[in-house]
């Protein structure tokens, strides 16, 4: 019986792995934690949840919190972590991604040190890896990551979070596991996880490939690697994989159409000295990203339960989420 | 943030603090436990529409009849309808069947991993079918060897400016192959980075050449075409034509790793359709291309220059090499044996393809 500390349970992902674990026989407790006063969905689940207001981003917080007696009396023995799951697409944190990072570093230290927690699952995304032509559209868990110093913020700390984790891997005392989660779909019909879905301007000529998974099928699989003692990372991807036109709003606008290099360079150039910002940033307004969760299911058994459907586009665009046969 | 203000935090939202239940009567576990399971089993009827239906992950609410799982189809583009009418009035019934029968392994998506879309496939294949008949009048032979359903790498030689090569090889197993076959051509990593071209190579089911590509083909037991000669076939010299250049190595590794068969295809008339004069690599480095071609049309007419001249078509299926049979998965490690192995099939290819141009000559005399 798993006793569980869930992070941002105010997210939409936090929301769905309380309601997970409070349905899962096997979980015997979760302490939800979350910055704001208690979420309102909480309230059915009192039975076996758990509110603790807390803000992890700073560090005598979460001394305090790991030092109380509350804390002791809960016997928490593992920690799901959802740093992330709450920046929606357009967004940022107000204290800035990096913030979470910082959180995320703390508080992996400060569970590595303590014996009582066996547990660490983390929830990252698939836009940690390297977009490039080169590579395979269908990415494994091997892929390189992304290190690119003038990137998106966002993805930066993404990345940043990941190798937080990726330094307990092989830890004797915490089982951390990482999962990266392509982009994820809300019941409304809402993006989390997914920078080439926030960017505004676009590139012309080019029409990346993206997965997406239900935030149903990625509590699923976190509740999967909570259970399954397999530490490691794990890709977690729907069956649905859409070009971004078809996922991104009819607000857009084309900033500009990009050339190879070095006729992009010299376009860039004209660009900028026009004052107008070069649409040839980042690397996955290019080159799409889709993860392959073969070893998710092959390790954890996770498999998809929902499919995604998209219709129409623009202002009459409708994204379902429909539950497999 | 105080030790009491922490359990002060969670205070009246919670009720009663579960975690300063404790008496001394029981262990707090225990309780703690016991009171969840009463909770849950107390409040179940009452609570249960409103945690149950809404929120169960596992029992969602009764929505009826299933949704036929039908592809969802971008229907962004108005004209759309105009384009698909065209490509009815182009495509027979049969055709139609065949492309069916190829995308249906999408099982309802309306994109594979890779970026295919059904729909822009089918206007491809319209436009290129009347390339295929009219303007290349492909004659192809040998359609036998393809496998039916399992994965192969067709090998064949490159050649022409654009690779018109590769699209007639692709109408070919739509149109020609029994059962319809679609092959997944490996394009030139270069091809990737072109706005426009690279978006309309996914659609219609291509994809850059990259070990991770192929490999998740051949697991999907796709019909993978690869061009061993590379940029080196399309960019040889007229005086070279038919002459087919040094093999990479990377298919006969593949072959031998996922234990498909090599499939060698002649295609004869690519060569003829621009042949290059020149290749001015200067002028290639300074604008970032991988060859700068000078032909009879190019740059002369400008890009016009560049559409083919309307040359017959060969094209020709080998019988496969099955090294698999022959050789382990670590003769990957040794090169003299892989190069044997790729020097076998490009061989194999000279052979089809200058059998073919002597026949052609043959019948112009």
């Amino acid at each position: 019986m798993r006793r569980v500390l869930v992070t941002h349970v105010e997210s939409p992902v936090g929301r769905r792995v309380v309601k997970a674990l409070f349905h899962d026989p096997e979980v015997a407790l979760v302490l939800g934690v979350g910055t704001e006063s208690e979420p309102s969905y909480l309230a059915p689940y009192r039975g076996k949840v758990a509110y603790q207001r807390l803000d992890l981003a700073k560090a005598r917080h979460l001394q305090s919190f790991l030092h109380s007696e509350r804390f002791a009396r809960a016997r928490l023995d593992s920690v799901i972590h959802l740093p992330f799951a709450e920046e929606r697409a357009g967004e940022r944190v107000p204290g800035g991604v990096h913030s979470l990072v910082s959180e995320t570093r703390r508080l992996v230290e400060e569970c590595a040190v303590k014996d009582s927690i066996e547990r660490f699952v983390y929830l990252s995304s698939a836009f940690v890896y390297e977009p490039e032509p080169g590579n395979g559209n269908v990415v494994s868990e091997a892929q390189l990551l992304g290190f690119d110093g003038e990137g998106d913020s966002l993805v930066r700390a993404w990345i940043d979070s990941d190798l937080v984790c990726q330094g307990e891997l092989h830890g004797t005392t915490l089982r951390m596991t990482i999962l990266r989660a392509a982009t994820i779909v809300t019941e409304a019909g809402g993006f989390l996880n997914s920078p080439p879905l926030a960017q505004r301007d676009v590139a012309a000529g080019y029409d990346p490939m993206l997965a997406v998974v239900s935030d149903r099928d990625v509590a699923r699989a976190i509740v999967l690697a909570l259970h399954a003692d397999r530490p490691g990372i794990y890709n977690i991807a729907g069956h649905e994989v859409f070009p971004r036109s078809q996922l991104g709003t009819s607000v857009r606008r084309i900033a500009g159409v990009t050339l190879p290099e070095p006729l992009g360079s010299a376009l860039d150039l004209v660009e900028r000295l026009l004052g107008r910002r070069a649409p040839t940033g980042a690397a996955f307004e290019r080159y799409g990203i889709v993860p392959s969760a073969r070893l998710a299911h092959e390790a954890l058994g996770f498999e998809p339960q929902y499919r995604i459907e998209v219709r129409g586009a623009g202002s009459a665009r409708r994204i379902d989420t429909v539950r497999c046969r | 943030m105080s030790h009491d203000e922490l359990h002060e935090a969670a205070g009246p939202s919670l009720g009663s603090d579960p975690f300063r239940q404790g008496d001394g009567t029981l262990p707090y576990l225990i309780r703690l436990r016991e009171r969840s399971i009463r909770i849950v089993a107390e409040a179940a009827p009452t609570r249960a529409p409103r945690v149950t239906a809404e929120d169960e992950p596992q029992k969602p609410p009764d929505l009826g009849p299933p949704i036929p799982e039908l592809p969802s189809f971008d229907d962004r583009d108005e004209s759309a309808s105009a384009l698909d009418r065209l490509a009815s009035w182009i495509l027979t019934p049969g055709d139609e069947d065949r492309l069916a029968q190829i995308t249906s392994v999408l099982g309802g998506r309306a994109y594979d991993e890779f970026g295919l879309s059904p729909r822009v496939t089918r206007r491809a294949l319209a436009f290129f079918k009347l390339l295929y008949k009219y303007w290349f009048r492909v004659e192809s032979s040998g359609h036998s060897v393809i496998p039916e359903k399992e994965g192969a790498i067709l090998a064949a030689n490159h050649g022409g400016l654009l690779p018109f090569d590769a699209t007639m090889l692709v109408v070919d197993g739509v149109l020609g192959a029994k059962p319809p076959r679609l092959v997944r051509t490996v394009v030139d990593r270069w091809a990737g980075t072109l706005p426009f071209v690279n978006v309309f190579y996914a659609r219609v089911g291509q994809v850059i050449g990259s070990r991770d590509n192929v490999r998740e083909l051949l697991r999907l037991k796709q019909l993978v075409l690869i061009f061993p000669e590379g940029m080196a076939g399309i960019r040889k010299r007229a005086a070279d034509r038919y002459v087919l250049q040094t093999f990479h190595l990377g298919f006969v590794e593949e072959s031998l790793r996922h234990r498909v068969p090599i499939i060698p295809v002649a295609v004869v008339g690519a060569d003829d359709q621009a042949p290059v004069l020149w290749d001015l690599q200067p002028l290639a480095k300074l604008l970032g291309l991988p060859f700068f071609p000078v032909t009879p049309t190019f740059p002369l007419l400008g890009p016009l220059g560049l559409l083919p001249y309307p040359v017959r078509y060969q094209i020709a299926y080998g019988e496969p090499f099955r090294f698999y049979d022959e050789y382990p998965p670590e003769a990957i490690e040794d090169p003299h044996a892989v190069r044997y192995m790729a020097e076998q099939v490009r061989r194999r290819i000279q052979e089809m393809v200058d059998q073919r141009v002597l026949d052609r000559r043959a019948k112009r005399r």
